[in-house]
């Protein structure tokens, strides 16, 4: 007995210690929110990586581009425009743009933003031993996709420090989103002179320096991330927030819970709770460029008929999908390329190309029969609707199953797939008909459209057209934005016309916000844009 | 006992590394690769990531590389986190849910041994009844449900408590209510049917013979044996709660190593599934190897020595 008695004292004495260690911790970082102007957000997760590099995806672009600026930075109308930059001279032959630093570009540790940043930042993202998944957005400088490929060596490439503050790069082709995808934290500078003492600089807060808005005040991995108004930033005075603190749920229903008990200012909706909450007065929805659609395998019968392939996606009412499966105020999808993008012209490329498919299951049956004629099809094909094995997907497919069976009475199988080899199968054309999704990397539509290039590896369908890869390939090249827009438009409807896919819904992004929060600007590409943001009392 | 320590070390070894080996080729047996990614790349990025990652080497060159990341302990850059080492995550992760789990399993020990002895000694009256039947809500409610409940009463109703995240001794209390209620259960239904045994034996009787108080009985002689059954069942519960659990970790955004064990597997991050499979099974056969100690310790009838008892 005595034996036990000491180890069950052994045992308490260790978890008092502990307790007590995670007390002092806490205290920190409560006590400071007299006064000060502090918003509590959620990122959901630990960042992957604040190495501009290698973040690439929302959970680190949350954080990155609120603590650092590329040489555009998108406004509040999503537009590229002037930031660590303060101006640009564009060549006439559209290859060549010389960019002024400001002045007064600071680091966090009061260093000058030079030119040398940007070649040393962006060399370094193309470095094939960075193992950058971002890098192939550089691809349209000079030398960089021989560079990253192995064969070609980091001085061929485009990028030139003339002086101190003004910073050269050369392109292969006049790239009309050029200044917008530099706008991606891949593209960020990278204080040379830090990074060179310490290669793991942005590992931790200490030694984090930042050139944006804000700058890394600490970093308790897995758990809590604060940011604090950086005052080297060449704009501080627009910065109205003093702090930022990033939680780490993953789970939307406790963030929610957190955000009900008022530990959280914002707060996504819980998707059991849509239907209750999407109508609250401090919802607040954005754009976001990207969509939900299917992709059929035209190597796979009966695919490979165009036909049929229309016949499907006319039997799908994407109007009820959003309505009463989906539930979030997303809009219904009847083009490939997401709203939100101007033209040369200053009109909506959505609006402009119009609706290139409809809910018609009339239209649906008679193409059906035709389909089946041309292939000479008795009986159609056993179809299988694939979908990785989340559970949106899964109520999402039984949908359309219902919905394909009432327009053409066909019974088509589903099958779920874990996400990781869902997505090796979707690569490997081994899935028939698939759920598939797209996200924006940039804010232009050729982003979207050149996914269905032959070569892409978004591809994943099989598909191949030679005047659309010729459109699209024009598209990259041409320097007049008007001739550019024509190309892409006439893309999209071959696309849509050819309906390799078949578009669902755009995406958007939903969030609660508590009654004193303002200007928040989430840009359709993904990031949340925090410069702006301000708490009233 | 030493012998037997030192031969039961060697067979330890063995087992981690048959577990080790097992993993690893089950592991690179499933489809989908760690760069899989719904985005698309170009060949050269995929070229360039697995190149990083020493996965465009041949499998046996990456097993042994593997193998002597074992012997160091050290198995390099993780591949969804890849400023941060295995190590890293691990050292980091283990220490919270290893606190979490030592309070848990304090908890539903001492609750549910007592639960169980009330039960037993109350035999198929009303505290019986009412404790089995606490017991068997708790074995049957899911902690997951718990989880969302004892949230949405305690911090978002009454706000009383913090509903999440792990920043003070207040943070502490809904997981472990959630997490003890289980193992509580369980503990509580074995301390009470292994002490109605043991208290019909005829040791017991003697005790009571010799005028020992009912308390002394209890906990001096019955006791005793009646936790065989509920330290069989300790060691695995042990280590599989002080590694983490992946649900509740999850449910309070605790930073925890549970998530760990799921979601390497998810995203084929290959490193941190082979450290933590290395890491839980070292623990869970050091938990089998104390559960033996204990029994020699609570029955002097069970001798370790490889000759056996007599």
């Amino acid at each position: 007995m005595k034996k036990w008695g000491m180890l069950l004292l052994a045992m308490l004495m260790l978890v008092l210690a502990a307790c007590t260690a995670n007390e002092e911790a806490g205290n920190e970082s409560e006590g400071d929110s007299g006064g000060e102007k502090v918003l509590r957000m959620n990122n959901g997760t630990e960042p992957t990586s604040l190495d501009p590099s290698i973040g690439f995806d929302a959970p680190s672009w949350n954080i990155l581009n609120n603590l650092m600026e590329g040489l555009t930075r998108l406004g509040e109308d999503h537009q590229p425009k002037e930031a660590i930059a303060e101006s640009w001279d564009i060549s006439e032959d559209g290859l060549t743009y010389t960019f002024h630093i400001r002045e007064d570009a600071n680091w966090s540790n009061g260093d000058p933003v030079t030119a040398e940043d940007f070649v040393y930042g962006w060399t370094y993202m193309l470095d094939p031993d960075t193992a950058s998944s971002a890098a192939f957005l550089g691809y349209f400088i000079e030398g960089a996709e021989d560079f990253n490929s192995g064969s070609g060596d980091a001085e061929s490439l485009g990028l030139n420090a003339v002086d101190e503050k003004t910073f050269e790069v050369t392109l292969n082709a006049p790239t009309g989103s050029f200044l917008n995808i530099i706008s991606n934290p891949s593209f960020f500078p990278v204080n040379a002179k830090v990074a060179e003492e310490n290669p793991s600089w942005f590992a931790e807060a200490d030694s984090f320096v930042s050139n944006g808005p804000f700058m890394l005040e600490s970093w308790k991995h897995d758990s809590e991330l604060v940011m604090a108004k950086n005052e080297e930033y060449w704009d501080k005075d627009t910065v109205k927030l003093d702090k930022v603190h990033w939680a780490m749920v993953s789970n939307i229903s406790t963030e929610y819970q957190m955000f009900e008990s008022g530990d959280m200012d914002i707060s996504e909706i819980p998707a059991e709770s849509a239907e209750e909450l999407i109508d609250g007065d401090n919802v607040n929805i954005d754009d976001q460029a990207g969509l939900a659609f299917y992709r059929f395998n035209v190597n796979e019968e009966p695919f490979q008929n165009q036909k049929i392939r229309k016949a499907i996606a006319m039997s799908v009412n994407q109007q009820e999908i959003v309505e009463f499966v989906t539930k979030m105020e997303e809009k219904p999808a009847y083009g490939f390329v997401a709203p939100g993008f101007e033209d040369a012209e200053g009109n909506d490329f959505r609006e402009t190309n119009g609706d290139l498919i409809e809910y018609n299951p009339e239209e649906a049956k008679k193409l059906l029969e035709e389909g089946m004629e041309e292939e000479g099809y008795d009986e159609l094909p056993e179809i299988t609707l694939s979908y990785s094995n989340t559970e949106s997907n899964r109520v999402r497919a039984e949908s359309i199953q219902q919905m394909i069976n009432q327009s053409l009475d066909i019974d088509i199988k589903l099958s779920s797939v874990e996400a990781t080899v869902f997505l090796d199968e979707q690569r490997g054309l081994k899935h028939q008909f698939s759920t598939s999704s797209f996200l924006h990397d940039y804010a232009d539509p050729i982003n979207a459209l050149e996914s269905f290039t032959t070569d892409s590896t978004m591809n994943r369908t099989g598909w191949s057209n030679a005047e659309y890869d010729q459109l699209i390939a024009q598209a990259k090249e041409e320097a007049d934005e008007k001739a550019r827009f024509d190309l892409l438009y006439e893309a999209e409807k071959i696309l849509m016309d050819e309906m390799p896919i078949f578009p669902l819904y755009f995406y958007n992004q939903v969030y609660l916000y508590a009654d004193d929060v303002q200007n928040i600007v989430r840009h359709p590409v993904g990031y949340v844009e925090l410069k702006w943001a301000d708490k009233t009392e | 006992m030493a012998r037997y320590i030192v031969k039961r070390f060697f067979i330890m070894i063995i087992t981690v590394l048959v577990i080790a080996t097992l993993t690893f080729f089950l592991m690179h047996s499933i489809p989908g690769s760690p760069f899989n990614q719904e985005r698309g790349t170009s060949e050269a990025v995929q070229a360039n990531l697995e190149a990083f990652y020493g996965l465009d080497e041949p499998l046996y060159v990456q097993y042994g590389m593997y193998l002597k990341s074992i012997v160091t302990f050290d198995f390099g850059p993780s591949i969804k986190n890849p400023n941060q080492t295995v190590n890293d995550l691990l050292s980091r992760g283990f220490p919270i849910s290893f606190e979490l789990g030592i309070i848990t399993i304090l908890v539903a020990l001492i609750s549910g041994v007592t639960l169980g002895i009330i039960a037993a000694l109350r035999h198929n009256g009303v505290i019986d009844y009412l404790a089995m039947t606490f017991a068997v809500l708790g074995i049957s409610v899911p902690n997951f449900v718990l989880a969302t409940l004892v949230i949405q009463q305690f911090a978002v109703n009454w706000s009383i408590l913090p509903a999440a995240t792990w920043s003070s001794s207040a943070h502490m209390v809904l997981p472990t209510l959630a997490l003890a209620t289980g193992p509580m259960a369980i503990i509580a239904r074995l301390t009470r049917s292994s002490m109605l045994e043991v208290l019909t034996q005829d040791y017991i009787k003697m005790a009571r013979a010799k005028g020992l108080t009912p308390m002394k009985i209890i906990l001096k002689h019955a006791l005793k044996n009646a936790m065989m059954p509920v330290v069989t069942i300790l060691g695995t519960l042990v280590a599989a709660i002080l590694t983490g659990t992946f649900v509740i970790e999850k449910i309070f955004a605790i930073p925890g190593m549970g998530k760990y064990f799921v979601e390497s597997i998810n995203g084929r991050d290959y490193p941190v599934i082979m450290g933590t499979t290395v890491f839980y099974s070292s623990i869970l056969v050091f938990m089998l190897f104390l559960v033996d100690v204990a029994y020699s310790l609570l029955d002097p009838r069970i001798k370790l020595n490889a000759k056996g008892g007599e």
